[in-house]
């Protein structure tokens, strides 16, 4: 028996309620909720036959495709939490996330075999190595084929959980140089579902497109906010992703209401999404957050595409959803920052000065937040947890949790948030996370390589490109595309510099560090670089 | 323009590195060999280059996945 209160129970329920209507879509195809429930039970039972306990972690390693959901609620009811492990990851990085969280099942597709022959390869025979579910034999692991799967029996396991248990750990980039996965229950995801499906007044008729990939966590307000509503996620294929118009041509087409992403694909979409030739008239409502949208650009979108309400949403992955802002509309020439707006139900905002203490009215402090969606903590990271989190008695009564977000914001006098940038070196490229210190870490990793400095450029559509330089070890000589793949091996490819220039000497800044400043800006004059 | 000439440019200018090794019929998008930032300097060099417009609504999917579907495609447009 398991509680109501938990993730999957929704898709469980609509399963009952209503096993015909479309829970999953891809490439044109379409899965039901009565199909997807049967292939999670399915899934369930084969993971509890191959002896996952409570709390297991399971990674969830393939493209979009209509495995997905089954992988994701699958695990759920057998009472495991499910990692995603980037399918674009280089295998290093895999083995990494495999043994940080001790990962002793895998649910994968034929199309990731590559990928895991090689991972065999660099254990060898090995303690790391986990079970396989979704494809034929490979070797080096036990794999459980899809033709086995389907011999399983699709009835509920029994799997004793509640929702303080945990659901996903989602990994990000770490600044020690590798990555750090945040825990998340159900009790919190559910919180961060709900908050989707108020807000956005989500009915079992929308359709909801899921454009960001899995192991970033816009992805689960797409799986879990529609699947409480009964309505069905739309997945888009990465290939289209790359492709503004190939992508509106997808909403276009299956009528897409509802999409929750970056300000990078809204604004691509705009410039070459070939609006003139689309009918978007089924698109109701667009959630963007990640990175600061543009004003001009979104004031332009907004004009497009009159019916559509947009909200500005705001929150690390650590407390997601935590404050949000309805724009209304953007006059024209007004270039101010959107507001990232005021706290959503369920969360609480403490903006704390240099010292520790509260801040008032129009002071920078850093953003801290005490939220029903709150990670559990990282994995594994004791003196991490330390730092990035702190006890406080809130509103004068109990003590409760607090997030540091890292961020720097100021209240206005009409208590809108504003973000003003960041207390650490994190960078956000095309809505990813990225840890600058972590890819210098990557590039002086290179036995040549005697000193890296990493910065950031405008990419000219409204994102920034990471670029590097490095100096070499004395008499050492290497090529700016070998130091490329050797960073390719170890970070996503988001993380990887878009370019890499071998220098002599750095400029320095009066106290002898790098000045990455200076760097910026010769590599592009028109630059504002943000603060250190 | 050639298939070699196409992934040359691939190469040098996107990939910053000549000796990638890139298949006619290779998916340029699966295998992250392109990003959506590249396909878009892609299409500005071929249209510098050809001295055509490559109307956005052109710019998808089964017209870009790989340096054979480029190649054709841009058959259509030089006629």
């Amino acid at each position: 028996m398991q509680t109501g209160f938990l993730i999957h129970s929704a898709v469980q329920a609509w399963a009952r309620k209503t096993p015909d209507a479309p829970a999953m879509v891809f490439g044109g195809e379409m899965q039901s909720y009565g199909e997807l429930w049967a292939a999670s039970e399915r899934l369930a039972a084969a993971l509890l036959a191959n002896g996952l306990q409570r709390s297991d972690r399971v990674g969830v390693f393939m493209r979009k495709g209509l495995e997905l959901g089954p992988a994701i609620y699958g695990t759920l009811l057998a009472g495991g939490a499910f990692v995603p492990l980037d399918p674009a990851v280089p295998v290093e990085r895999l083995e990494f996330m495999l043994r940080d969280c001790g990962i002793r099942h895998v649910v994968t597709t034929e199309a990731m075999r590559p990928v895991l022959q090689a991972l065999a390869e660099r254990t060898g025979e090995d303690e790391v190595a986990p079970t396989l579910y979704g494809v034929e034999g490979v070797p080096g692991f036990t794999s459980v084929s899809p033709g086995d799967l389907a011999q399983e029996p699709a009835a509920a396991p029994a799997a004793w959980i509640t929702d303080q248990d945990l659901a996903y750990i989602m990994y990000t980039s770490g600044s020690t140089g590798e990555p750090k996965g945040m825990m998340h229950s159900h009790r919190g995801s559910l919180s961060y579902a709900r908050w989707g499906l108020q807000h956005v007044g989500l009915t079992p008729e929308d359709r909801v497109a899921s454009h960001a990939p899995l192991h970033f966590d816009l992805s689960i307000f797409d799986f879990f906010s529609t699947s409480q509503a009964g309505g069905a996620v739309v997945l888009v294929p990465e290939a289209v992703t790359k492709f503004p118009a190939s992508w509106t041509e997808l909403v276009e087409k299956e009528r897409v209401s509802v999409v929750f992403t970056v300000p990078f694909t809204l604004i691509e979409m705009l410039e070459r999404g070939a609006l003139d030739q689309r009918n978007l008239s089924s698109l109701r409502w667009i959630l963007f957050g990640g990175e600061a949208f543009p004003p001009k650009h979104l004031r332009a979108l907004m004009e497009r595409l009159p019916q559509v309400k947009f909200t500005n949403v705001y929150g690390p992955a650590e407390a997601p959803s935590c404050t949000c802002h309805d724009v209304q509309s953007i006059a024209v020439g007004d270039e101010s920052p959107i507001s990232i707006g005021t706290v959503s139900v369920g969360s609480d905002d403490l903006i704390l000065g240099e010292d520790d203490e509260p801040v008032g009215v129009g002071t920078t402090g850093e953003l801290c937040i005490r939220s029903t969606t709150l990670t559990l903590g990282y994995w594994n990271r004791p003196e991490l947890n330390k730092r990035a989190f702190f006890t406080r008695p809130s509103l004068g009564h109990f003590p409760d949790v607090y997030f540091r977000t890292g961020d720097l914001v100021a209240r206005g006098e009409d208590g809108q948030l504003s973000f003003l940038g960041r207390k650490d070196r994190m960078v956000k490229t095309r809505g990813h996370r990225v840890e600058l210190d972590e890819v210098e870490a990557a590039l002086a990793s290179h036995p040549s390589v005697f000193e890296a400095a990493t910065f950031t450029v405008p990419d000219g559509s409204g994102s920034r490109s990471i670029l590097a330089a490095v100096s070499l070890v004395g008499g050492r000589a290497l090529a700016s595309a070998a130091l490329r793949q050797h960073v390719r091996d170890k970070l996503p490819p988001y993380a990887v510099p878009r370019e890499i220039t071998i220098i002599d000497d750095f400029p320095r800044t009066t106290s002898g560090k790098i000045d990455r400043r200076q760097l910026a800006q010769a590599s592009d004059p028109s630059t504002d670089v943000p603060r250190p | 323009m050639t298939i070699d000439e196409i992934r040359q440019y691939i190469q040098r200018e996107l990939l910053l590195d000549e000796t990638a090794v890139i298949e006619p019929d290779q998916d340029l998008l699966l295998s992250e060999t392109l990003d959506s930032l590249s396909v878009t300097r892609l299409v500005q060099h071929l249209e510098s280059q050809l001295g055509v417009t490559i109307p956005p609504e052109d710019v998808t999917l089964e017209n870009f996945s790989s340096l054979q579907a480029i190649h054709a495609y841009l058959g259509t447009t030089e006629a």
